[in-house]
């Protein structure tokens, strides 16, 4: 398929990603869409790589796995704690910040 | 040149200088005495400086000494700095004289005072005396009118001396609010010439004046408004009302500033200019006129009061008509002459009369009686300064009063002519009533009104201790040193005056002498049958012709008036809009606080928006 | 219509629908089981691109590390059994109109940049190439990714600690 399916691929799943992360309440399901976003990405690294005929982009999307997945496992380790301290996963709770 | 001008820059910094030290060093000005002698020494010096500047001098207003001090583009805006030829330095001697015989009467005059106040007292008298100074030795406009401005306020501080007294606080407002609208047009008129002829500098515009400058052409109003300025200051009708009310303050205040020197600023300025105003006759036409009728409706007033200082108040203002009529007749010299002659004799009446009040506890005539006997040396020297001021030969004011008529016929003014004829002849009347009242006759009724320094009335009065007797004898001597001089070798008159005049002149005064005798003295006509006779002209003299009343009706109505739309203006429509700006910038503010929810996704939210908004703007003029 | 067309169409529909199914689901269990869903035709759609070693490591760390650590997380932070894990979704019209204008905006992108290049045909063995490139290339990056790690992992250690 063209480079263009494969781009408009990955768009289409990063913008649902970004509705799930503004539109779900619970702590989780924002990271959950914050993983799609990243599949996106990673979706048009390799498709740019493959038609370009660059490794690096490859080696880039490899380099985003691993963070992702290290931002992850930190990001669930703070939800943990935050429902240890608030006894509460759900985002519109967590309103320190407000001015 | 250069010896005169250091002499008189030395008689200039000399009560700067005590005021400098009085101001700053608190605990020598809440000492009193000390604080006294130190301006008292210090305006001495002043007058030694002075008499050498004097003697050193040359009638040039070329030569002078000048520091530049705003510059601008091209040259200097102006300067501040001494011009001492003859005129200048004459007057600061006489500036200086009773500046420093005032100071060491008011030692014993102001003597029962609290020594702060005595402080705050000398350190105005120090500032006040630097202030005429500068005033008098001013090159150019703008230093005299920064001089002029100070000397006004000092006349407000030492008017409301004893502010504590609601009289002299008002009265001390009024002063200052009437020469204050002089001062407004002195103001423009300054500003009006520098626009003419782009120069502030006597000097320069007394070149330009010779040289027939067509800048100096049709000056007119410029020049009128200069002497609104002179009008204010010199009490000239209609602004003279502040002057009898000054009377609040202590005599010796009164002596000096309103007698000899800041009232005859005015009449200085227009002596100083007066190469100006003749490139204005009309201006000088309407002067003349103005000086004479002041100098006739101010005798008519003073025939009437019953307050010593009032009938000198009168006096002084009815005295600078004179001095304008001069002025305005195209004979300034004639005028200067008779200010420094009245200078002397008015300071004395009025330290006299301040040893009197001193003694007596009040100022009404009537109150008094009989002084001649027990305040033997007061009694002299008072008569001494009435007969000069009454104009009789060998007393010092004869030579200058009778030149002033003789200026006012040559310059054409008849009807001012004979306004002042008439009142020569009401001053000698009334400064005689003064006399036969207070000092002869029978003392009053004691126990009348009286808080003088012997505690009761009449009965106790003596003469005052020497600090003050000694000033008035000084000033005494020189009125009679003077008048004699005169008579002996007079300065040489810029004309010749008609050869009827000085017979008119003596006779005029002797005539309201011996009316005033008859009247006062052996009572053979009533003043109540006079009173009756004149009627209206009676009532409205008491009534000072209404003219406070109508002043205060002005101030209140008008003035006030504005300053109540003024403020509310300021309040609600200034102060609103801020207002109004602020409640906004709250609300607002309220408003946008929403934006921080504290929702973590709603900041996503705005970045997404952020996003989307470049990539619009990334796309957008392709 | 090629194999590879009709393997890239369907991918591409499991791909969308899973994730579609992703932020709408109640259920956030069954969230998490869509996104394993999602992940796996992820990988599928980078073997279509021709990276098999990248379609391992997906199905490796993404599908099988982060789904299980989400999983665990749910655990942990929500009551399995009993009552059901239900959540609503928030402002979901103004989510949609920010996607949706975001998503409109990157593809008319697209249709102006000249991006119809034709497939090249494969270089050697990409795998190998990748490996090459991570070990001389791209080394830095590489330890400094171990040092990542080591951070991450002492601050979730820190963070999940029992309270003292």
């Amino acid at each position: 398929m063209t480079l263009q399916a494969y781009l408009t691929l990955a768009a289409m799943l990063f913008c649902i990603g970004l509705f799930g992360v503004l539109t779900r309440r619970n702590t989780i399901g924002i990271l959950l869409g914050i993983e799609l976003m990243l599949n996106a990405v990673n979706i048009n690294l390799v498709a740019f790589a493959r038609f370009l005929g660059d490794v690096s982009g490859m080696i880039f999307t490899v380099f985003t796995i691993c963070i992702t997945v290290a931002e992850v496992a930190l990001g669930l380790a703070l939800v943990i704690l935050i429902y240890r301290i608030r006894r509460t996963a759900v985002a519109d709770h967590l309103d320190l910040l407000r001015g | 040149m250069a010896a005169s001008g250091n002499f008189a820059l030395w008689a200039w910094l000399a009560p700067a200088l005590s005021f400098v030290l009085l101001s700053l060093i608190v605990p020598l000005r809440r000492s009193g005495k000390p604080a006294a002698w130190l301006s008292i020494v210090l305006s001495a010096g002043a007058l030694a400086a002075a008499v050498s500047a004097w003697r050193a001098s040359v009638p040039d207003m070329a030569r002078r000494m000048l520091w530049e001090w705003i510059p601008v583009e091209d040259g200097v805006l102006t300067s501040v700095g001494v011009l001492a030829d003859a005129d200048s330095t004459l007057m600061l001697i006489l500036v200086a004289l009773v500046s420093f015989l005032v100071q060491l009467y008011s030692l014993g005059y102001l003597a029962d005072e609290p020594p702060a106040s005595l402080g705050r007292y000398y350190t105005y008298q120090s500032l006040f005396a630097f202030s005429m100074m500068g005033l008098v030795l001013a090159p150019n406009f703008v230093q005299l009118f920064i001089c002029w401005e100070l000397v006004g306020l000092c006349s407000y501080l030492l008017i409301g001396y004893w502010y504590a007294r609601p009289e002299a606080a008002r009265a001390a407002v009024k002063a200052f609010w009437v020469t204050k609208a002089g001062d407004v047009g002195f103001l423009i008129g300054i500003v009006m010439l520098w626009s003419r002829t782009g120069t502030f500098d006597f000097s320069e515009l007394f070149e330009m004046a010779q040289g027939g400058s067509d800048a100096l052409t049709g000056l007119g109003l410029v020049m009128f408004c200069i002497y609104l300025g002179a009008a204010g200051k010199s009490a000239q009708f209609p602004f003279h009302i502040w002057l009898p009310d000054a009377m609040e303050g202590p005599t010796p205040v009164s002596a000096l500033i309103h007698a000899a020197t800041m009232v005859t600023a005015g009449v200085y300025l227009l002596f100083r200019t007066a190469f100006l105003f003749e490139q204005a006759p009309e201006v000088l036409a309407a002067v003349g006129w103005i000086g004479a009728f002041t100098a006739l409706f101010a005798a008519t007033l003073a025939c009437v009061q019953q307050d010593i200082k009032r009938v000198l108040a009168y006096s002084t203002v009815s005295q600078l008509g004179y001095m304008m009529a001069a002025i305005g007749a195209g004979f300034a010299s004639a005028g200067f002459l008779h200010l420094l002659t009245h200078g002397v004799f008015k300071a004395l009446l009025f330290l006299a009369a301040g040893a009197v009040i001193h003694a007596v506890g009040t100022n009404d005539i009537f109150g008094m009686g009989g002084l001649a006997r027990r305040m033997p040396q007061t009694f002299v020297v008072f008569l001494i300064g009435t007969l000069s001021l009454a104009g009789i030969p060998f007393f010092a004011g004869f030579f200058s009063k009778e030149e002033i008529l003789g200026a006012t016929w040559e310059g054409g003014l008849a009807v001012p002519f004979a306004m002042l004829v008439a009142a020569a002849f009401l001053t000698a009347f009334y400064m005689f009533r003064v006399v036969f009242i207070a000092f002869m006759g029978a003392p009053a009724a004691s126990g009348a009104h009286g808080s003088g320094h012997g505690g009761q009335a009449a009965p106790h009065a003596h003469d005052a201790p020497a600090l003050m007797t000694v000033p008035l004898w000084i000033l005494a001597l020189l009125a009679m040193v003077i008048g004699i001089g005169f008579a002996r070798s007079h300065p040489e008159a810029e004309f010749v005056a008609p050869g009827w005049l000085t017979p008119l002149a003596v006779g005029v005064a002797l005539a309201g002498i011996v009316l005033s005798a008859v009247v006062y003295a052996h009572g053979w006509i009533s003043p109540a049958w006079i009173y009756r006779r004149l009627a209206v002209l009676g009532d409205a003299a008491m009534e000072r012709f209404w003219l406070d009343d109508f002043f205060a009706l002005v101030y209140r109505s008008g003035i006030l008036g504005v300053a109540r739309i003024v403020g509310w203006v300021d309040r609600y429509i200034v102060d609103g809009i801020l207002n109004v700006l602020s409640a906004w910038t709250l609300t607002a503010g309220d408003r946008l606080r929403r934006i921080q929810s504290g929702q973590a996704q709603d900041y996503v939210y705005g970045i997404a928006l952020g996003v989307l908004l470049l990539m619009v703007w990334m796309r957008w003029p392709r | 219509m090629s194999l590879e067309s009709i393997a890239f169409w369907a991918l591409a529909v499991v791909l969308l629908a899973s994730a579609l199914a992703v932020v709408l689901t109640r259920n956030l269990f069954h969230s998490v089981l869509y996104l394993a869903l999602a992940l796996t035709a992820t990988a599928g759609v980078f073997l279509s691109l021709d990276a098999e070693f990248l379609a391992a490591i997906q199905l490796l760390l993404y599908a099988g590390g982060v789904v299980t650590i989400v999983v665990f997380a749910i655990v942990v932070t929500e009551r399995l059994v009993g009552d059901r894990i239900t959540q609503t979704s928030r402002q979901i019209a103004a989510g949609l109109g920010i996607a949706g204008a975001l998503l409109v905006a990157i593809l008319a992108i697209f249709r102006r940049a000249p991006l119809t290049v034709p497939r090249p045909a494969v270089s050697g063995d990409l795998t190998r190439a990748i490996g090459q490139s991570l070990l001389t290339t791209y080394v830095l990056p590489f330890e400094l990714l171990g040092v990542l790690f080591l951070a991450a992992l002492v601050g979730a250690l820190y963070f999940a600690r029992p309270d003292d």
